[in-house]
């Protein structure tokens, strides 16, 4: 299974996919399938970032990747500060504090909401690193945020899932229903101190807005903006599709998040098949896989489209139940006649 | 409805069958709703309430979800159909009426042993009033959840602002149905509609009970058949005149000979014609129709 959805992800050649492809990467020129458009019109519409690992280093000549550090630097300001001591929930007494290892970089936490990944893999019979960058996927139909039941973590119409602080309470549902376990709690902070703090929340959760306050304004996300090596790109949807899927084709690359948990707007490409990345990266809490992921959201949508129906069926119902005993007591009084 | 006095078992008729399945339609699906919305908070892990047995799946967001779902169906279906199905046919029963909320207030003060009930009619102005509100909140928790499962199924990024007053209306409305529904049991329980209870369950209730509390009711009957043949009286009537010693003859509230088969008069009922000419059967058992 889980070898069959990674299947699917890599573009197969046919003439039409060529043709299309060709006429994508035409279009891209050469100037650079990424570079040309790393900061492409991302004010408006539908976006998706493209992740190109062929070109990521994971910036060997730094202590922390470029992305990394960015993004550690524009979340400064709004870096969780929780109240000392942290109210130990009950009856799970389990506290989840992040606050004294704000530095950590290796993996997902509440003050890192993007790191990178290290793969030995081989390429051409040589074993060599490949860097995978790693962060909210920003599915296109992301649980975390339909099921989210205070309306915290929202999908904008742009693309970007964002979880608004002032009203997590931290219960970590859209942990559990994410399929990489993104978001991440940090207990001590947020709305649920002022309501039941002990009973009741944990805490906020925490993680990847894709810069959407930057985003509004017409720039681009920090990580992408502060990438030397040019590997990160967000531009409208269809083009940076149709960019992942020229640029896997040039390459004879795989592609990743495209159908990933139904779709998201994050596009790996890879030279290397995914399930080879997956098995190479150290995984863990805060440390996802590149596994297939399904989206188990999907198991609910007929019973949803009934619920939708379920009007109709109670109208039509009512209209024939009142018709017939309308028939009925008709033809009682005429009987009475 | 159909509605009937059984005089020899002591039962009025309060409940058709459609109603009685209504109601526990409504009831059933709408405390599984109650359940599985509790279930999607993350409290059943916390609180440990996965490791009883048979409620594994509610820590398990998809599943109580997918139950939340099923029960919506049945929940939204079956109080659609109710709105239609009385609103068309005429039942206007339990639609508040003006004073109503001046006398909610004085038969509540009558539990306190200030002043005296008035005569009622089939349903008491405090349940013409908590229809109202549950009707009410109901149509609230329907909308707003369907607004979220629309965004669930083919809009995951509909306007912030629509999703807001979704989440939040169903939430507040969701805490208002259970305080609905506490209020609601809690009202069964007041010793003086007790008698009540049973006509939720079997459709019928004791006719002294209705003779006693709901005498405007019972009047509809006479209003409902003014014309009877020679030698009747009334169905009103004739109901007053057997009741004048009907602490002593009447079976006793419980009686098993009579729960156990009204509900086979109600089913018996349903299958006749709900308004037979008063002559056809014994005074007795004339069947009224109109008034739910």
């Amino acid at each position: 299974m889980k070898k069959k959805e990674c299947m699917k992800s890599k573009p197969t050649l046919n003439r039409r996919r060529f043709l299309k492809t060709a006429g994508a990467a035409a279009v891209v020129g050469t100037a650079g399938l990424l570079g040309a458009t790393q900061k492409a019109n991302a004010g408006g519409g539908k976006l998706a970032t493209l992740i190109d690992l062929a070109r990521c280093n994971g910036c060997p000549d730094r202590e922390t990747p470029a992305c990394v550090s960015a993004c550690k630097t524009i979340q400064q300001g709004q870096a969780p500060e929780p109240v000392d001591p942290i109210p130990v929930p009950f009856p799970t007494r389990k506290v989840e504090d992040w606050s004294k290892k704000r530095d950590v970089a290796d993996r997902l936490t509440p003050y890192n909401r993007i790191f990178v990944q290290k793969a030995e893999v081989e390429i051409g019979g040589r074993k060599q690193p490949l860097f995978i960058p790693r962060r909210c996927m920003h599915c296109d139909n992301p649980a975390c945020s339909t099921i989210c039941p205070f309306a915290s973590n929202h999908k904008f119409e742009n693309g970007a899932v964002v979880i608004d602080h002032d009203t997590c309470f931290g219960g970590a549902k859209c942990k559990t229903v994410c399929p990489w376990e993104i978001p991440q709690r940090q207990s001590g902070v947020g709305i649920y101190l002022k309501v039941l703090p002990t009973l009741m929340g944990n805490g906020i959760m925490v993680k990847c807005d894709l810069c959407n306050d930057l985003l509004r304004a017409g720039k681009t996300p920090a990580c992408i903006e502060a990438c030397p090596q040019k590997a990160m790109a967000i531009g409208p949807r269809r083009e940076i599709f149709a960019q992942a899927e020229a640029l896997a084709l040039k390459i004879g690359g795989h592609l990743y998040g495209k159908s990933e948990n139904g779709g998201t707007s994050t596009l790996y490409v890879s030279p290397v098949p995914f399930e080879t990345l997956d098995r190479a990266v150290e995984k863990g809490p805060g440390r996802p896989g590149l596994g297939a992921a399904r989206r188990r959201m999907a198991e609910t949508d007929g019973l949803g489209k009934a619920v939708l129906a379920a009007p109709a069926i109670g109208v039509a119902a009512g209209l024939a139940g009142a018709f017939a005993f309308i028939s009925r007591r008709k033809n009682g009084s005429g009987k009475g006649e | 409805m159909p509605q009937q006095i059984l005089e020899e078992k002591n039962q009025v008729v309060r409940h058709g069958v459609p109603e009685l399945a209504e109601h526990w339609t409504i009831a059933l699906s709408g405390l599984v709703l109650l359940l599985s919305g509790l279930f999607e908070l993350p409290m059943s892990a916390r609180y440990g309430i996965n490791t009883i047995p048979g409620l594994g799946w509610s820590s398990d967001f998809i599943t109580s979800l997918s139950v939340h779902y099923a029960a919506s169906v049945v929940f939204i279906a079956a109080a659609l159909f109710h709105l239609f199905y009385h609103g068309l046919a005429g039942d206007r029963g339990l639609i508040p009426r003006r004073g109503d909320l001046k006398t909610s207030i004085a038969v509540v003060k009558t539990f306190f042993g200030k002043g005296e009930e008035p005569p009622f009619e089939k349903y008491l102005p405090e349940q013409r009033l908590a229809y109202l509100g549950m009707a009410f909140i109901i149509a609230v928790l329907i909308l707003s959840g369907l607004v979220k499962n629309y965004k669930n199924i083919y809009a995951p990024d509909l306007s912030h602002m629509v999703v807001l007053w979704a989440t939040w209306l169903h939430n507040i409305f969701f805490v208002l149905f259970i305080l609905a529904f506490v209020a609601h049991i809690g009202a069964i329980l007041l010793k003086p509609n007790r008698p009540l209870a049973r006509g939720i369950f079997t459709g019928a209730v004791r006719l002294d009970y209705a003779r006693r509390r709901h005498s405007l009711w019972l009047a509809e009957f006479e209003k409902e058949c003014p014309s009877l043949p020679d030698g009747e009286t009334a169905p009103v009537k004739a109901v007053s005149g057997v009741a004048e010693d009907s602490e002593k003859t009447f079976p006793e509230e419980g009686s098993s000979t009579a729960s156990e088969t009204a509900a086979d008069e109600i089913a018996a009922v349903q299958a006749k014609e709900p308004l037979e000419r008063a002559g056809d059967k014994p005074v007795a058992e004339r069947g009224m129709s109109g008034e739910q």
